[in-house]
C-alpha cells in the first residue's frame, strides 16, 4: 500500500495510484460520510481505520494506556456523534479526527493539570523526550519517512517547539519556560516551523 | 490584520493556547477567510505529526466503542440553509440595510450604527475573499442578532480616564456586544480586559488586542452577570482583574 509506483497499475481502482496518504484519506472521507448517515458497519471500518492513530496520539500525550484508551473512546464517540458536520471541504477525515482527538488528549493534559497532577513533573524540568525517540521507535512507513524529513527542515528551536506543543500537550507559554526562550519568540517558532512542515509535506505528495 | 493574533495561528493548529488565547483565534478567524484557511492548512499539517504514534489500541475498545455509538444519538447537521449566497453575503446585506433599532436610545443608536457600518465593510470584504465552506456563524451575524433583538438593553458609560463603554445586551440570546472606544492609550505590552462580574467573583469576557483602545466584541453568556467590567492588563489578558476598573457597566438596569 505503500507503493508510490504503484500508479500504472489498478487502473480499476484509482485512488490507489497516488501516495498511502491519499489512499487512506478517500476511504476516511467516505466511512465518514456513511457514518454521518448512521450507518454502523461504516463507523466500524472507521474505528478500524483510525482508532490506532487515536490511541496512539492519546497514548503519546497522556503516556497513561488506561487515560489513553478512556479518551480514545471518548474521540470516537464523539466522531461519531458529530460525523454530521463534518465538512470536505475544509480538510481531510484524518486531520478531521485526529484534531478532535489531540484536542480531547490535551484537555485531558490540562484538567490534570489543573488539578495538580503533571506540575511536579513540569517543575522538575522533565522535559519531553526529543522527537527522535518518538520518530526512531517508529516503524519507516512511507509517510513516517515524510513526516520525519520534513521536521528535519525545521530549525532546532522550531522544531523542539512544535515537538513540545503537540506530543507533550504544552501551551506556548509553557513551552516557551521548558526552552527557557522568551514568550514571542516561541509563539513566532510555532507558526513558521508549522508553515514550513507544511510547505514540506505538501511538496512530497 | 493584527499580527499579534495572527501569530497564535500556529499554537492554535497545535492546540497549544489557553481558553482565552483560542477565543481570541476564534474571533480573529472569523473576520478573516485567508487566515482561517491558514489555519485550516496548519491543522492539517499538525495531524501528520500523529503519523509517527501510531499504536494498536487494546483489543477490547471496538467493541465498547461500537456498543456505546450504538446507544449514542447523533447530531443533527448543521443548518447549511438555502441561500445561494450563504450566510457572508446575507449577513452583510442585513447589516447594509438601513432598518429600526426600535430598543435604542437615539444617541447611542448613532454610535451603533457606526460600528455596525464599519462591520458591514469587513463583511463584505470576507464575502468576496471567502473561498470555501460556511462559517457557521460570523462574528458581524452575532453581533447582528444582538443589535436587532426584541429585548436590546443599551447602557454606556463614560470611563473616568477618557473613552467610554457601551454595552448593548440581549437576554434572550444570553449575549452582548460591548462596544469599547477611545479609552486611554495603552503601549503594545498591555491590553484592555473585558469581565463579567458579580457577587460571586468574575470570569474574564475577552481580552483587547495589545495596544488598542477601541474594540467591539461579543460576549457570551451574560446571563449571571451584574457589572461588565474593564481593566488595563499586560499584553494577553490575566486570570484576575488588575483594580481598580478602567470601567464598569451596570448590566443590571
Amino acid at each position: 500500500m505503500l507503493d508510490k509506483g504503484g500508479a500504472e497499475r489498478r487502473r480499476d481502482r484509482p485512488h490507489l495510484r497516488v501516495a498511502a496518504e491519499t489512499d487512506g484519506a478517500e476511504t476516511a472521507e467516505r466511512l465518514l460520510h456513511r457514518t454521518a448517515l448512521g450507518e454502523e458497519d461504516a463507523f466500524a471500518g472507521l474505528y478500524d481505520l483510525m482508532s490506532p492513530r487515536v490511541y496512539g496520539l492519546c497514548l503519546r500525550v497522556l503516556r497513561d494506556p488506561a487515560q489513553a484508551e478512556e479518551v480514545t473512546q471518548e474521540v470516537l464517540i464523539e466522531v461519531w456523534r458529530t460525523a454530521t458536520r463534518f465538512d470536505q471541504q475544509r480538510g481531510t477525515a484524518r486531520a478531521w479526527v485526529t484534531t478532535i482527538a489531540h484536542r480531547r488528549a490535551v484537555d485531558r493534559v490540562r484538567s490534570a493539570q489543573a488539578a495538580g497532577d503533571r506540575e511536579r513533573r513540569a517543575a522538575a524540568g522533565a522535559a519531553e523526550p526529543e522527537y527522535d525517540a518518538v520518530a526512531e521507535a517508529a516503524a519507516s512507513r512511507l509517510e513516517h519517512r515524510q513526516v520525519r524529513r520534513c521536521l528535519k527542515t525545521l530549525t532546532e528551536l522550531q522544531r523542539r517547539a512544535v515537538t513540545l506543543a503537540y506530543y507533550g500537550g504544552h501551551t506556548y507559554r509553557q513551552v516557551a519556560t521548558l526552552l527557557e526562550a522568551a514568550v514571542p519568540t516561541v509563539k513566532s517558532r510555532i507558526r513558521d516551523g508549522l508553515i514550513k512542515l507544511r510547505d514540506c509535506l505538501e511538496a512530497a505528495r | 490584520m493584527n499580527p499579534e493574533v495572527h501569530t497564535l495561528i500556529g499554537a492554535y493548529a497545535l492546540d497549544a493556547v489557553d481558553e482565552e488565547d483560542r477565543r481570541l483565534v476564534d474571533r480573529h478567524l472569523e473576520e478573516c477567510a485567508s487566515c482561517e484557511q491558514e489555519a485550516a492548512e496548519l491543522r492539517e499539517a499538525a495531524a501528520r505529526l500523529a503519523d509517527v504514534t501510531v499504536a494498536e489500541p487494546p483489543s477490547g475498545l471496538r467493541e465498547r466503542v461500537l456498543a456505546e455509538a450504538r446507544r449514542t444519538r447523533q447530531e443533527a447537521p448543521p443548518d447549511r440553509g438555502p441561500d445561494p449566497e450563504g450566510p457572508a453575503a446575507r449577513s452583510a446585506e442585513r447589516l447594509l440595510r438601513p432598518r429600526p433599532l426600535p430598543r435604542l436610545r437615539r444617541a447611542l443608536a448613532a454610535a451603533a450604527l457606526a460600528v455596525v457600518i464599519a462591520f458591514a465593510g469587513g463583511a463584505v470584504t470576507w464575502a468576496v475573499m471567502q473561498q470555501y465552506g460556511e462559517a457557521e456563524t460570523s462574528g458581524s451575524d452575532r453581533l447582528a442578532a444582538v443589535l436587532e433583538a426584541e429585548d436590546a438593553e443599551v447602557v454606556t458609560e463614560d470611563a473616568p480616564g477618557g473613552g467610554r463603554v457601551t454595552v448593548v445586551s440581549s437576554a434572550s440570546l444570553d449575549r452582548a456586544v460591548v462596544m469599547v472606544s477611545g479609552l486611554a492609550g495603552v503601549g503594545e505590552d498591555r491590553a484592555y480586559q473585558l469581565w463579567l462580574v458579580n457577587d460571586e467573583g468574575q470570569v474574564s469576557a475577552g481580552v483587547m488586542e495589545p495596544g488598542a483602545s477601541s474594540a467591539t466584541m461579543v460576549v457570551d453568556g451574560i446571563a449571571e452577570a451584574d457589572v461588565m467590567g474593564v481593566t488595563e492588563e499586560p499584553a494577553g489578558g490575566s486570570e484576575s482583574p488588575t483594580l481598580p476598573m478602567v470601567a464598569g457597566v451596570d448590566m443590571t438596569a
